[in-house]
């Protein structure tokens, strides 16, 4: 765990982002410090994103990764996500989730192209091993 | 104030020789010796007795039921003289499926109404605003004081009481007071509360729906506690919240601390508007998670109560009782739920209901078992009422007040709590107060440091959660409740028609005026914008409406995001 | 393909990124950022294709303690920029965890209403901070920036450490942000941050005691070398907007007219600072790694006792072959 988790030639870059209406945070804060800790870059933001801000910061900060926290229902934006994602050219980039997902919506998810819903009770070692590996397919396929 | 409660007995010879017998004989028995902690962090020893609390300070620290300090119950009868409340959240799909709940429930025995809208509407928009696939089954689909009315056909809110799940505007309880005027029911008969109307809690565990720019949050917070004073005298305009901050990881002592700081803030704040403690402060309700930690949430509301009312009688300078009365709801902990083997929260709720009923709660909110994956199911949500049911009718819970007053463990460790709510309440004085210490960071800086101590504690099983990290086995998915049903597409259409309706159909220059005189009141610190806000709705403007105009005049506030 | 072919094929791609970044393609500039940031295949290509377009963007720094409302302020002035219909791009720095290396990069969360606004590139970056971190590519980011086109880019530090003396040299104009009621903290705005600042903004001035901060800062600021310009004194009050308008003004004035020359070294003792450390990462990184025999037979004589320290560096610096790779690019030849 102490060897930095690189993607390619630098450190795992991921966006940890909440969309939709909720507002708790806790368990993407814990997300956040596990991969920091796993030496991964984490760009973290306020809850209440949209699909067009999540798609802008993951523009601008060149990320491996999105992952989106979803609590409250508001996964069912995520398809909308990843296809904003690819019209701007960001098809490459893993798009996971984690939170309260019923196991209804995990096939509609994983239709519509996310990577992997990571639900409560994850471990460290699964969360951390899993993004770092979206993360170098990632940046292998990243283009210019 | 420790050495003044009589923790060291001066015991017997015998006695101490008795306890060294005991002691030895303990700790051959015991492979593990070392020290466990509560959440609060404080240590539990495996056995209290006289020297830890005895009962010489009686009249001081714990007092009747009624009486100063209130330890044992704010009302002399508690329970015994009435029950407490079974009030629970209640929110799903559109108006009329919150109505047939509501009333289904109600013939169950849940006297305490509560309207939870939706968390299109606790952001501040009306339904249509949004994207539809936010359009989920959490909370009801409230847009108009039509949608309201629905919700309350043929509920008796002007006989039982009434919560509502109201953060600023207040436009819910608005509507509230729309759809009584349109039924003729005098305000005055109106009881109930603005559920959660407490901004700082909100801004400080990131749980804050409505984001309005803090200055903008406190002016319309205490207009509204003003004018519902006046005009309806019954009503808990403050709710103010521990549960927020202790789901996001605050130890239950902080939750208690913080919250009685933002109380203390509020109280502050009236008072700089000139208006006396004993106006307002009878009107102060609270509103607190109960967790698993049995015993050590009994001693957080015991010491609560007490501290309370030190702090009202030492600081207001009142001898009003009524001032001094910590009254609260609970609701039991869903951050203790799991996902996994959900009937097992069945068993949790229990639990955490007794410790919020031993402790003296005046009302209280049980889970249902699937209640971790959304809103509940039906058949959930009726075994979530019948366990308070069968805790009050069969276990008779109801018979004894403050039952476990007296105990060894109880008092010492309610003294200890309290301890560690005052200095809570001391850092949070040194810094600043309330509002600027969730300005500067403070609050969430500490909650922030519980969290991830909790959370290393169930990494490492000290901690140790059935299903989850411990006694886990796999489970065939089909079995797990569905969580949350989106609200049928064709209900949802046909409620969006009839929004759309009722705006076509208003009079368009009266709402129009009616938000003109909304925006304009913020512009002068000598108007009520919170009366304006009932002439809004009244005139027939939407909550996203009335929203969007407060929004304008005080700002869309950011929260403070720290990690 | 055979390995020219492949070469020649990367150099396109890298050229056509370029054009895009200078058309103002966001995608590309954050791209380029990164193998910029990472001296990565392309680096040296990308900075020789935007070395004829810099001089346009003015650079401001701006750091401070925590808690002084930095973030808050930063974003009323991406907000009146915008007023004034000037492009705006954020560098925001955040520390690396020197343990494990990663890093949580929160400072733009203060800038969310931004976030999808076209005239405002905002990007976050870790210190990385082994080995002078992020001082070696940080110039060659904030090129790629300059490139882009923006009016103004803000380099937004924290405030604690040697690396954010070091980034204020790349800034036309530094900003250090203070508040009233720090206390004790004043002391911890260090001197050397202190140094640093043309600019010192007193934010929260809406708190009881800003006057008396405002007093307390232009005394300290009175005890700098008198060489140095002295600093000007801005008071705001960020949460509502009160002293912004004038930041803003007094940042427009240094944005003028490109000049031939970089206008941030005008200063001619800012330019010495910036060879001197220049000169001094490059060293520094040969010497701590890689295996370079004279660096190692030297380190044994060392070891041994057989020579001293000064003595050790003068024969090194005399016997040292710097190659042209890496003067022109900063790329570590031994990294490969």
């Amino acid at each position: 765990m102490k060897s930095a988790k690189k993607a390619g030639d630098r450190p795992a870059r991921v966006l940890i982002t909440r969309i939709g209406l909720d507002g708790h945070d806790r368990g993407s804060r814990i997300v956040a410090a596990f991969l920091r800790d796993a030496g991964m870059e984490v760009v973290y933001t306020g809850p209440w994103q949209t699909v067009a801000s999540v798609t802008n910061l993951a523009l601008q900060e060149d990320v491996d990764v999105v992952g989106i926290s979803s609590l409250a229902g508001d996964h069912l934006l995520v398809p909308k996500v990843i296809k904003e994602l690819k019209a701007t050219g960001l098809g490459h980039v893993a798009v996971v989730v984690g939170g309260i997902v019923p196991d209804t919506d995990i096939r509609t998810l994983a239709d519509a192209g996310v990577a992997h819903v990571f639900h409560p009770g994850s471990t460290r070692e699964e969360i951390v091993g899993k993004i770092a590996e979206f993360a170098s397919a990632a940046r292998a396929q990243a283009t210019m | 104030m420790s050495d003044l409660k009589g923790k060291q007995e001066q015991a017997s010879p015998g006695y101490l020789e008795a306890k060294a017998r005991w002691n030895a004989e303990f700790e051959a028995q015991c492979k593990d010796i070392g020290k466990r902690r509560n959440r609060s962090g404080i240590v539990v020893e495996p056995l209290y007795g006289p020297d830890n609390w005895n009962s010489s300070r009686h009249l001081q620290d714990l007092g009747f039921p009624g009486q100063y300090p209130t330890t044992r119950g704010i009302h002399a009868s508690m329970h015994r003289g009435r029950p407490w409340v079974p009030r629970m959240v209640v929110g799903l799909g559109v108006p009329e499926d919150y109505n047939r709940r509501m009333r289904e429930l109600y013939a169950m025995g849940l006297t305490g109404l509560f309207v939870s809208p939706s968390n299109i509407h606790l952001r501040g928009y009306d339904t249509d605003e949004v994207e539809p696939e936010l359009i989920t089954g959490i909370g009801t689909l409230i847009s108009t004081s039509e949608d309201f009315a629905i919700c309350l056909n043929g509920l008796p809110f002007d006989r039982e009481s009434i919560s509502v799940g109201d953060t600023a505007p207040y436009t819910l309880t608005a509507m509230l007071l729309k759809v009584a005027k349109d039924r003729s029911i005098p305000w005055s008969s109106l009881a109930g509360t603005t559920n959660q109307s407490d901004y700082l809690s909100h801004y400080a565990a990131l749980h804050m729906f409505f984001r309005l720019a803090l200055p903008g949050q406190k002016r319309v917070l205490l207009d509204h506690a003003e004018w519902m004073n006046t005009n309806v005298p019954r009503w808990n305009a403050f709710s103010i919240v521990g549960q927020h901050m202790q789901q996001a990881g605050a130890t239950p002592a902080e939750a208690v601390g913080l919250t009685i700081s933002s109380a203390i803030q509020y109280a502050n704040d009236l008072i700089e508007r000139g208006r006396p403690p004993d106006s307002f402060l009878p009107r102060f309700s609270f509103f607190f998670d109960v967790s698993l930690s049995f015993f050590e949430e009994i001693a957080k509301f015991r010491a609560g109560r007490r501290v309370w009312a030190r702090i009202v009688r030492e600081r207001f300078k009142t001898q009003d009782p009524r001032s001094q009365r910590f009254r609260f709801h609970v609701q039991t902990s869903g951050a203790d739920l799991t996902r996994q083997q959900p009937l097992n929260n069945i068993a949790r709720v229990t639990v955490q209901a007794m410790a919020g009923i031993f402790g003296g709660l005046q009302s209280l909110h049980t889970d249902a078992y699937d209640e971790a994956l959304g809103t509940p199911a039906e058949s959930a949500a009726r075994i979530a009422v019948a366990t308070q049911n069968i805790l009050r009718e069969e276990a008779h819970l109801d018979d004894v007040i403050d039952p476990l007053g007296g105990a060894y463990y109880i008092e010492s460790l309610t003294n200890q709590m309290e301890d560690e709510i005052v200095s809570v309440i001391r850092a949070v004085d040194d810094n600043g107060g309330m509002a600027a210490a969730v300005q500067s960071g403070f609050v969430q800086r500490l909650i922030g440091r519980s969290a991830l101590e909790f959370q290393k504690k169930v990494e490492n099983k000290e901690q140790r959660i059935v299903g989850v990290n411990s006694y886990e086995h796999d489970e065939d998915s089909r079995t797990l409740p569905a969580g949350t049903q989106r609200p049928d597409r064709v209900k949802v259409d046909a409620y969006l028609e009839r929004l759309r309706a009722f705006r076509a159909n208003r009079n368009q220059s009266k709402v129009a005026q009616a938000l003109d005189e909304l925006g304009a009141s913020f512009e002068s610190s000598n108007e009520n914008t919170f009366a304006k806000i009932v002439g809004a709705i009244d005139a027939g403007a939407t909550h996203g409406e009335v929203c969007a105009r407060v929004r304008e005049a005080v700002g869309f506030g950011e929260p403070l995001v720290l990690v | 393909m055979t390995d020219f072919a492949a070469r020649m094929k990367g150099n396109v791609t890298v050229h056509l990124l370029v054009a895009r970044l200078l058309r103002g393609e966001p995608l590309a500039l954050a791209r380029a950022i990164s193998i910029v940031e990472n001296s990565g295949n392309g680096a040296a290509e990308i900075l020789a294709g935007v070395r004829e377009h810099l001089g346009k963007a003015t650079l401001i720094g701006i750091t401070g303690p925590p808690g002084v409302g930095k973030s808050t302020l930063i974003d009323a002035l991406i907000t009146e920029f915008r007023r004034r219909k000037r492009r705006v791009s954020v560098l925001a720095v955040d520390p690396s965890s020197p343990l494990t290396g990663g890093a949580i990069l929160g400072d733009r969360v203060r800038m969310s209403r931004h976030t999808n606004d076209p005239g405002v590139f905002v990007r976050s970056i870790a210190s990385r901070g082994h080995l002078g971190g992020l001082f070696r590519t940080v110039w060659g980011v904030l090129q790629v920036m300059d490139a882009f086109g923006p009016d103004f880019i803000i380099i937004e530090t924290v405030g604690a450490g040697q690396s954010e003396v070091e980034i204020a040299d790349y800034a036309h104009t530094n900003i250090v942000v203070c508040a009233p009621g720090l206390g004790d903290d004043i002391q911890a705005i260090k001197a050397g941050i202190l140094e640093i600042a043309d600019i010192l903004v007193v934010n929260k001035s809406d708190q009881p005691f800003a006057q008396s901060t405002v007093q307390q800062l232009a005394g300290m600021l009175s005890l700098r070398d008198p060489s140095v310009p002295v600093a000007r004194i801005i008071s705001t009050t960020a949460t509502n907007g009160d002293g912004i308008p004038e930041l803003a003004s007094a940042l427009e004035e240094l944005h003028g007219s490109a000049s031939g020359n970089d206008r941030n070294m005008e200063n001619g003792a800012k330019a010495r600072r910036i060879l001197a450390r220049s000169a001094a990462h490059l060293l520094r990184e040969r010497i701590l790694t890689g295996s370079d025999p004279i660096v190692k037979s030297l380190c044994d004589r060392l070891k041994r006792r057989e020579i001293d320290p000064p003595a050790a560096a003068l024969e090194l610096l005399s016997r040292l072959v710097i190659h042209e790779a890496d003067a022109t690019t900063g790329i570590d030849c031994f990294d490969r």
